[in-house]
């Protein structure tokens, strides 16, 4: 059923428009929250949008190996890495500024 | 033809709700909220590698992506509750920059788009599974394995959990231990997440892994 349908979703083009709104709505949340969390689930939709391109780049262009796929697992993996290092420092930063407002966060030392 | 109707629907159902909870994380007031919208967008995206052909690959959207990440997304917003961020006001300077910056990327990702043509996906008939290849490819130290990669991401991977309970340790290794810990949760959770992904990695090549349920709960 699925290898049915997956002949015939839509075309590429169609495909890279939804990904590359939802990096550019990743972009604009970034750039526009204040809760430095909240920049990080905003770089989360980025990282998503970026893997679900080399899966889509993998299906299109070269359907019978798993290059992109394999590149889209190592995508997850330094998104894991990468939040658990920043909820660390998050948790740090907390703990001394009792905040997380990036729009605060401008000394480099106290 | 009627396939043809489905996996529209199915594609265009996936991306509207993508889009609308992708515009919820980046614009919620409350960011335990946005989270919840983010784990929504992820989830979507696991079914659009299904539609993809890659069951494997959504499966490992799923327990690592929604299960690990975002799950250690909603500690960080508990461990870092603060009053004066719960309304998540962006001032005027900063909409409109950000604004800008997205509508640009859009803008050109479109007019790129526009001069290129298109193709849709070739009828070829597929591997049974992806998880084999996958397997395969991951382990195999030939021109086209990734064995090396792969023993890097798991170096990374155990890096970031050591670099993440250094960091959120109250006290300096050399200092005695204070009697209160403030935030006893976070090297916890960041060492659950971090394993989780490690193990997941680890257990990746196996045409039938166990082990990786247990691991997104553990």
């Amino acid at each position: 059923m699925v290898e049915y349908l997956q002949s015939l979703t839509p075309d590429l083009n169609t495909w890279l428009m939804f990904t590359s709104a939802l990096f550019a709505l990743g972009i604009y949340g970034m750039l526009s929250r204040r809760n430095a969390v909240g920049v990080l689930l905003s770089l989360e939709l980025c990282l998503n949008a970026g893997a679900v391109n080399f899966a889509l780049f993998n299906r299109f262009w070269s359907p019978v190996q798993v290059d992109g796929a394999v590149m889209s697992l190592f995508v997850i993996a330094i998104a894991a890495a990468e939040v658990v290092v920043a909820m660390a420092i998050f948790v740090a930063l907390f703990g001394y500024r009792r905040t997380v407002d990036v729009t605060q966060l401008n000394l480099v030392r106290e | 033809m009627v396939g043809q109707a489905v996996a529209n629907v199915l594609f265009y159902l996936i991306v509207a709700v993508s889009l609308w909870l992708a515009w919820s994380v980046v614009s919620s007031r409350r960011i335990l909220r946005a989270a919840v919208a983010l784990m929504g967008v992820l989830g979507a995206s696991a079914g659009l590698y299904l539609l993809l052909g890659f069951p494997f690959l959504a499966g490992v959207q799923v327990l690592v992506y929604v299960g690990g990440i975002v799950v250690l997304l909603v500690f960080a917003v508990m461990l870092t509750r603060s009053q004066e961020l719960l309304e998540d006001h962006p001032s005027d300077l900063r909409h409109k920059v950000a604004v800008l910056a997205g509508g640009a990327f859009f803008g050109v990702h479109l007019w790129a788009l526009r001069g290129m043509p298109s193709a849709r996906a070739p009828r070829v008939s597929l591997p049974a599974s992806d998880t084999e290849m996958l397997g395969r490819a991951l382990l195999s130290t030939g021109a086209d394995g990734y064995a090396l990669p792969f023993e890097v991401v798991s170096l990374i991977l155990l890096a970031a959990m050591i670099g993440g309970i250094v960091i959120a340790r109250k006290t300096q290794p050399g200092q005695a231990a204070t009697t209160e810990p403030v935030h006893p949760l976070a090297a916890d959770a960041a060492l659950t997440a971090a394993g989780s992904a490690e193990q997941l990695a680890e257990s990746a090549p196996a045409p039938v892994s166990p082990p990786v349920r247990e691991a997104a709960h553990g």
